[in-house]
């Protein structure tokens, strides 16, 4: 498995619980620590649900859709499930109605699958008062920005009211790297965080509120500390995820990350692939980079999750050639005109950049291979906020098409 | 590769400029996991590079980079593939250069000048290192913590042991690269662990190796971690001119230290500079001997005759095999030995970095970095484990120290596997050192 973010994380769990042996190798951490914590498997624009979104994007022309919506049902579903059991819930189906969720910097976008920590949020507002709670000294997320924006944002069915409060947190003055993660380990701390929830509690205005938090409660025993945060507020209270690194990503990642252990697989980070031994069109080991001599690696199946443009799995050079980093793969992409917008704000159309495939997810060059992912080409992952669906989908394809050629093999 | 890649493979901080300030190398530093007042990889690193350098001021903009313990672990997790610690560590030896260090840190830095008074002293040197007293005396006059992770002297070095068996030294008469390895011992098996260095030749032996311990001095890696790189490279220079002499005749270099094999694979070149075509030679030529057994398996060479050793086993990958690049061999020979069940620690760092961990004003970050993992250690000890096993020698002493479970090297347990071996088939295991 050569990546680590969600399809390549997802991928290598399914395999070894499958039985099979797996190595998963990724040149750093991925996507992970910079995304939200939600599932994003379809939403674009005029979805009522996640369901219809996949519909809508598996008739658009080359879209990875076209082959794995499938696939998404039963992948979103082992993803719940795996993930639960190492004690990240989620809530919300494929056939949730997509409600339109507050940003950090007070923006809308559309959700219908969060983890629990986050999916207080979903519920019908019917009148309900949201209150934005945050951190002086937290400079990642500021409530009053967040408030000020929502107040003037298009939100249907939104709160009846939306105020700021910001908080003073115990022994915060006297820190002076107040980071997401540095806030999570201390929500784990059980003599700080009755403190920390009794200073919330005496600045919520009334007790009416349902409330929104920087996503930082806690990381191994977020449920926990968001359970006791709910219980001490006496509130619904839902985390706003906000700048990277993304807690909530964190603890995404560590759950595929103890699940892929579990089941007696490998990972290591900082294993830059910078070789390729093939025969024919087969891949049989790859080298990835070491302190003298590069180390092999030998495997019966390569899965690409090395990511896309956005990911570095696929590289523009100076003359606009678009490389694949790790087999050299063509890159399908919109020609260099194409690469031009009058709107900045508009997703970049080298987002469609990626790896042509069958419907096993083999590149045409190289039989034993699989890409997943963000490495495949024709999605905008941004726009159709798909990016998270299509990589469960084609990490679960791979994982099936890879285990059927171990049952023929044996 | 790129240009960029090309120039920052030269020049660490080059690469500075990748990155995309996501903070991931932040979530994982161990170092700003336990202390605020080290403000993280990103901020030391590509934040402060952009004010360091000739024409932007001699003053480095942010000592706290002096906090790093180097472990690299913020290098191997970076998206952007910003040579994050290799940055940092050049930075500490600029202010070193600059501001001068501490006669502590030039001491505790200098392995082979401590080992030249410590092993002919060693059974009073020995009671000194144990003692409470002249270890407090040691806190208030050197600033060397008292409970800073150290091992005790042995009463007779490895090469004293290894001229005493009339071992080879030299280059032999007839060529022999493919059977014949060098081993670099380092400072810490020479003084300290001389055991270790005798399983390892053993081990070799048994492989069907020739086995040379040419002339050497310490890697100079606590120099380079203390930012001395003026000492490091004096250091450096003499085993390259005795190493390289063996690197270019095709001979393989193995090593029991992780951090020594590091230093000749790694930092010789992206730390001090000496690129060239002998440091290249000495860098291929360069294996953990964990690395080189496990190759050894993989071609069907190694002799697998292992007894079993019946154990579970916690095992600690340090900071400077990850480094290596290499994965962890030790677990996948530990899988050959019958009866051996070794648990991977699954924790970033012991905390002991070298020698950051000894350093009084660091002892307790290093103690609370390496606290999980000392849990981990004492809770296999409460379900029958009786020792624990690490590659790196200051990482073994940090265990120890703070544990109380004796931590060995992991081809310690292969040797001992052997010779149970040998005595099963009734064929006494001869002491060959």
């Amino acid at each position: 498995m050569i990546g680590a973010g969600l399809s390549g994380l997802s991928c290598a769990a399914e395999l070894a619980e499958g039985g099979a042996r797996v190595f998963l190798a990724a040149k750093g951490m991925a996507t992970t620590h910079w995304t939200h914590g939600g599932l994003d498997v379809a939403a674009p624009a005029g979805a009522r649900t996640l369901r219809d979104g996949i519909a809508t994007l598996a008739g658009a022309r080359n879209h990875p859709y076209r082959t794995l919506a499938t696939d998404a049902e039963a992948s979103v579903a082992a993803h719940l499930a795996r993930t639960a059991t190492e004690g990240l819930e989620h809530a919300g189906s494929l056939d949730s109605p997509l409600v339109p969720i507050p940003t950090a910097i007070g923006s809308l976008r559309p959700a219908a699958i969060l983890p629990a920590a986050q999916a207080a949020v979903l519920g019908s507002w019917a009148g309900e008062r949201l209150l934005l709670v945050g951190f002086a000294g937290y400079r990642d997320a500021w409530a009053a920005y967040a408030a000020r924006n929502l107040r003037h944002a298009d939100w249907p069915g939104g709160p009846s009211e939306i105020r700021a409060a910001d908080v003073e947190l115990p022994e915060l003055e006297q820190r002076h790297n107040i980071a997401p993660q540095v806030l999570a380990r201390m929500f784990e701390d059980p003599a700080w965080r009755t403190k920390a929830l009794s200073a919330i509690s005496a600045a919520m205005p009334g007790d009416a509120w349902r409330i929104g938090m920087p996503a930082v409660l806690g990381l191994d025993a977020h449920a926990a500390v968001h359970a006791a945060t709910e219980r001490a507020l006496g509130s619904r209270v839902f985390e706003i995820p906000s700048l990277p690194p993304s807690v909530p990503g964190m603890r995404l990642f560590e759950a595929l990350r103890r699940r892929i252990l579990g089941a007696a697989g490998r990972i290591q980070i900082g294993f830059d692939v910078v070789d390729v031994e093939r025969t024919g069109n087969r891949v049989v080991a790859i080298h990835t980079e070491a302190a003298s001599r590069t180390l092999r690696i030998a495997a019966d199946a390569f899965v690409l999750a090395s990511g896309g443009i956005g990911g570095a799995g696929i590289r523009a050079g100076h003359d606009g050639a678009l490389t694949e980093r790790v087999f050299g793969l063509p890159v399908s992409a919109p020609s260099r005109e194409l690469w031009f917008s009058d709107d900045p704000l508009r997703p970049h159309p080298l987002e469609a950049a990626g790896i042509e495939v069958d419907a096993n997810l083999t590149p045409r060059e190289l039989e034993n291979v699989r890409v997943i992912g963000s490495a495949l080409a024709g999605m905008h992952y941004l726009d159709e906020r798909c990016g998270d669906g299509v990589a469960l989908a084609s990490a679960h394809r791979a994982a099936v098409s890879l285990a059927s050629n171990r049952a023929v093999a044996a | 590769m790129t240009f960029h890649d090309a120039a920052a493979r030269d020049f660490p901080p080059y690469s500075t400029d990748a990155c995309i300030k996501c903070n991931v190398c932040t979530t994982v530093c161990p170092v700003a996991r336990v202390t605020d007042d080290f403000p993280g990889p990103k901020y030391v690193g590509p934040q402060a590079q952009r004010f360091r350098g000739p024409g932007v001021g001699r003053d480095a903009p942010d000592h706290t980079v002096d906090l790093c313990s180097g472990c690299g672990i913020c290098t191997r997790a970076c998206p952007a593939g910003v040579l994050i610690a290799e940055t940092n560590n050049r930075a500490r030896a600029a202010i070193v250069s600059e501001r001068g260090s501490s006669i502590r840190n030039r001491v505790i830095s200098d392995t082979d000048l401590i080992a030249r008074f410590g092993v002919p002293l060693a059974p009073l040197a020995n009671i000194g290192l144990k003692n409470p007293i002249s270890r407090w005396m040691g806190e208030k006059v050197l600033g060397v913590h008292r409970r800073g992770p150290l091992a005790t002297f042995a009463r007779r070095t490895f090469t004293s042991s290894w001229k005493r068996r009339a071992g080879a030294t030299a280059l032999p008469a007839t060529p022999d690269p493919e059977r014949t390895l060098v081993y670099f011992h380092g400072c810490a098996v020479n003084a300290f662990e001389p055991d270790l260095g005798r399983d390892a030749v053993e081990i070799l032996e048994r492989n069907g190796f020739s086995v040379i311990v040419p002339r050497q001095e310490c890697c100079g890696l606590p120099f380079i971690s203390n930012g001395l790189y003026d000492h490091a490279r004096t250091k450096a220079r003499r085993n390259l001119a005795v190493l390289a002499e063996f690197a270019n005749a095709g001979y393989r270099i193995v090593g029991t230290s992780t951090s020594c094999t590091h230093a000749l694979k790694a930092e010789y070149r992206e730390m001090l500079d000496l690129a060239d075509a002998d440091a290249a030679a000495v860098a291929d030529a360069t294996w953990d001997i964990c690395e080189l057994l496990l190759d050894l398996h993989d071609r069907g060479d190694l002799d697998t005759h292992f007894a079993p050793v019946v154990e579970q086993l916690p095992y600690h990958p340090p900071c400077q095999l990850k480094s290596h690049g290499i994965g962890t061999p030790a677990m996948d020979l530990f899988a050959l030995v019958p009866g051996l069940r070794a648990v991977d620690s699954d924790h970033d760092c012991c905390g002991a970095a070298g020698t950051y961990g000894l350093k009084a004003e660091r002892w307790q970050i290093a103690h609370d970095v390496g606290a999980p993992l000392f849990d981990k250690v004492r809770a296999a000890r409460t379900s029958g484990a009786s020792r624990a096993a690490c590659d790196s020698e200051t990482c073994r002493w940090q265990i120890e120290q703070s544990t109380g479970v004796p931590t060995v090297h992991p081809v310690t347990i292969l040797a001992e596997s052997y010779r149970r071996a040998d005595a099963a088939v009734g064929e006494p295991w001869r002491r060959i050192v």
